[in-house]
């Protein structure tokens, strides 16, 4: 008798120990981990694009395109088009797409000369072009295919947020183009503004959330449809993406 | 067809570094394991080796050149300052694969250029003045050499977005391939330039031609064993993805039957880079290994397995970094 009690005591006691250490643990670890996502920026740009208001009219790609001059054949932004179904249940929308900022930019560690990095004031991933060799292995590593070589520099490009603009207190320019009012930008960490109150109480969700990357392009009502999806033989999914390269990767 | 944003030039560097580092880490590998071993051919081996690896390391790194954003966009413009830029790579080092990879494959250039060096003039000797130079470059080259022969796979592997790559048995398939081609260059070259048997150097000629062939022995049945390792790993590959679920099952799934490069897959690396080679080097080695019968493999015939063993390694590259490329994670 004895010795079982001494037993089960025992073995509650390693118990405890084990639950009070995962405690602890977790006190200790999820603050730090919470802290070490938002960093110590000040401001914590993001975006929502609201895909329900979304018409297709690619002005967001045009606005683009004049803000920097994008040469042809490449994007910095641009809108695909998701089109599924037999007739008569079918449904179109559009997919405004641009560089998520992520978090944890899986292009960031990659880069073997550090040209590309994540501004630690407002957490938008940068490329300095003065830095970059155009090796290419950032556009190999980025998830969203966002990443392009910019023929007149030799250097990687992409999206960012129109950073020219947005440390001016000035919207980014695809913002300031939509029609619709489907492209919201703002401060996260302001909890008044209109993007930080959309992620709290829409149902947002972001591209490719298995890749880990923590994008700060949110979407409501987006079709996360894919060619690639087509499970139920003769399911028809088309994806326009409007770019040279017909094919989402 | 996805844009291929990594073409011809990184998989000629892939290959050609792979066949240097190989090359380098056999014969520094050889060396070690004793200078003048066999009447000396160990050394005639290691002296190919040596010979031989830095010029396909040298020739890859200056292909991939070509691949650089600013290099095409130097010549497009004809702007001097930007084709010097991959400068940017040695001003700094961090912990990118490619950054480590650049610094290890400048050191494994600059060290294998020596260790050529050590063996550059006809007299070179096991017991010549260069001989502790010669000794300690081996001592750096195995371990450089397996650097160079590894970082290409991690640096492909460790990217989830592209799912066909992202498995940490692409680094060890690319090891046993680079080790694999590199024998089979410096088997080639001692084939095609190497002197008849070592009889002809007049050293003991009633042993001198048996000795020559128990050294090829040496390096044909290290061939056969890396081969199956290759095929292992080949296996382990396909199987660590295949059974997955998501995008490393749809990933690899191009090269399975019925993808858009299944033949390319199976007939140009299986069949012709591995298959081929390792029956027809089991045909002559076997007898030896079992029977203790004379090893004498015909030099064509070491050429055509030579030969086969590269293409097989070039293949591999092609197929592998296409493949990568041509797939991406499912949904969006």
């Amino acid at each position: 008798m004895k010795a079982t009690a001494t037993t089960i005591s025992r073995r509650d006691l390693v118990g405890n120990i084990g639950k009070g250490a995962t405690l602890a643990a977790a006190v200790t670890v999820l603050p730090g981990k919470a802290k070490a996502a938002l960093g110590n920026q000040s401001v914590h740009y993001a975006m929502v694009i609201d895909a329900r208001k979304c018409t297709g009219c690619h002005a967001c790609s045009v606005a683009c395109k004049t803000e920097f001059e994008v040469p042809l054949g490449v994007h910095r932004s641009w809108v695909e088009y998701v089109e599924k179904g037999t007739y008569p249940d079918v449904s179109r929308s559009f997919l405004p797409r641009l560089c998520n900022q992520c978090d944890v930019p899986l292009c960031v560690p990659v880069c073997p000369t550090g040209a590309t990095y994540k501004r630690k004031e407002d957490g938008i991933v940068v490329v300095d072009a003065d830095i970059c060799i155009g090796c290419k292995y950032c556009m190999q590593a980025c998830p969203y295919d966002v990443r392009f070589i910019n023929p007149n520099t030799g250097t990687a490009d992409k999206c960012d947020f129109c950073l020219h603009r947005v440390t001016q207190g000035l919207e980014p320019s695809c913002v300031n183009t939509c029609q619709g009012r489907a492209r919201i930008f703002g401060d996260l960490n302001d909890p008044d503004s209109e993007v930080a109150k959309l992620v709290a109480t829409e149902p947002v969700t972001v591209l490719r959330q298995e890749m880990g990357t923590k994008p700060n392009v949110f979407y409501i009502g987006a079709d996360h449809a894919d060619e690639s999806d087509t499970r139920v033989p003769g399911q028809y999914i088309r994806v326009d993406t409007h770019r040279p390269v017909l094919e989402r990767r | 067809m996805q844009e291929l944003n990594w073409g011809l030039p990184v998989i000629g560097y892939l290959f050609l570094a792979g066949v240097g580092a190989g090359a380098y880490t056999v014969s520094s590998s050889v060396l070690l394991r004793g200078g003048g071993g066999f009447g000396g051919d160990h050394f005639n081996i290691a002296r190919f080796g040596a010979l031989l690896a830095p010029i396909p390391m040298i020739a890859g790194t200056g292909m991939i050149i070509f691949e650089l954003g600013t290099f095409q966009a130097a010549v497009a413009q004809g702007d001097i300052g930007l084709f010097f830029k991959w400068i940017n790579l040695f001003l700094t080092i961090n912990l990118s694969p490619m950054s480590i990879g650049s610094w290890v494959l400048a050191l494994c250039i600059l060290a294998s250029v020596l260790y050529a060096y050590t063996f550059l003039a006809k007299e070179s000797a096991p017991d010549d003045d260069k001989k502790g130079l010669r000794q300690g470059l081996a001592w750096v080259g195995v371990p450089l050499g397996i650097a160079v022969a590894i970082y290409t796979g991690v640096m492909l592997g460790i990217m989830p977005s592209r799912p066909f790559w992202n498995s940490p048995v692409l680094a060890l398939l690319f090891l046993i391939s680079s080790m694999s081609t590199g024998v089979a260059g410096i088997l080639l070259l001692r084939a095609m330039f190497g002197k008849a048997h070592a009889t002809a150097t007049g050293e003991s000629s009633s042993d001198g031609g048996k000795s020559a062939d128990r050294a090829t022995y040496l390096l044909a049945s290290s061939d056969v064993l890396l081969i199956g390792f290759e095929v292992l790993a080949i296996i382990l590959f396909i199987m660590f993805a295949k059974l997955n679920i998501g995008n490393p099952g749809y990933a690899v799934s191009i090269i399975l039957p019925g993808g858009e490069l299944a033949t390319m897959f199976w007939f140009g690396v299986v069949v012709v880079g591995l298959l081929l080679p390792v029956l027809i080097e089991l045909r002559y080695v076997v007898p030896t290994l079992l029977y203790q019968q004379p090893y004498a493999m015909p030099r064509s015939i070491e050429m055509v397995v030579c030969a086969v063993v590269l293409v097989g390694g070039f293949m591999l590259r092609y197929v592998v970094v296409l493949a990568g490329q041509m797939t991406g994670p499912m949904g969006i």
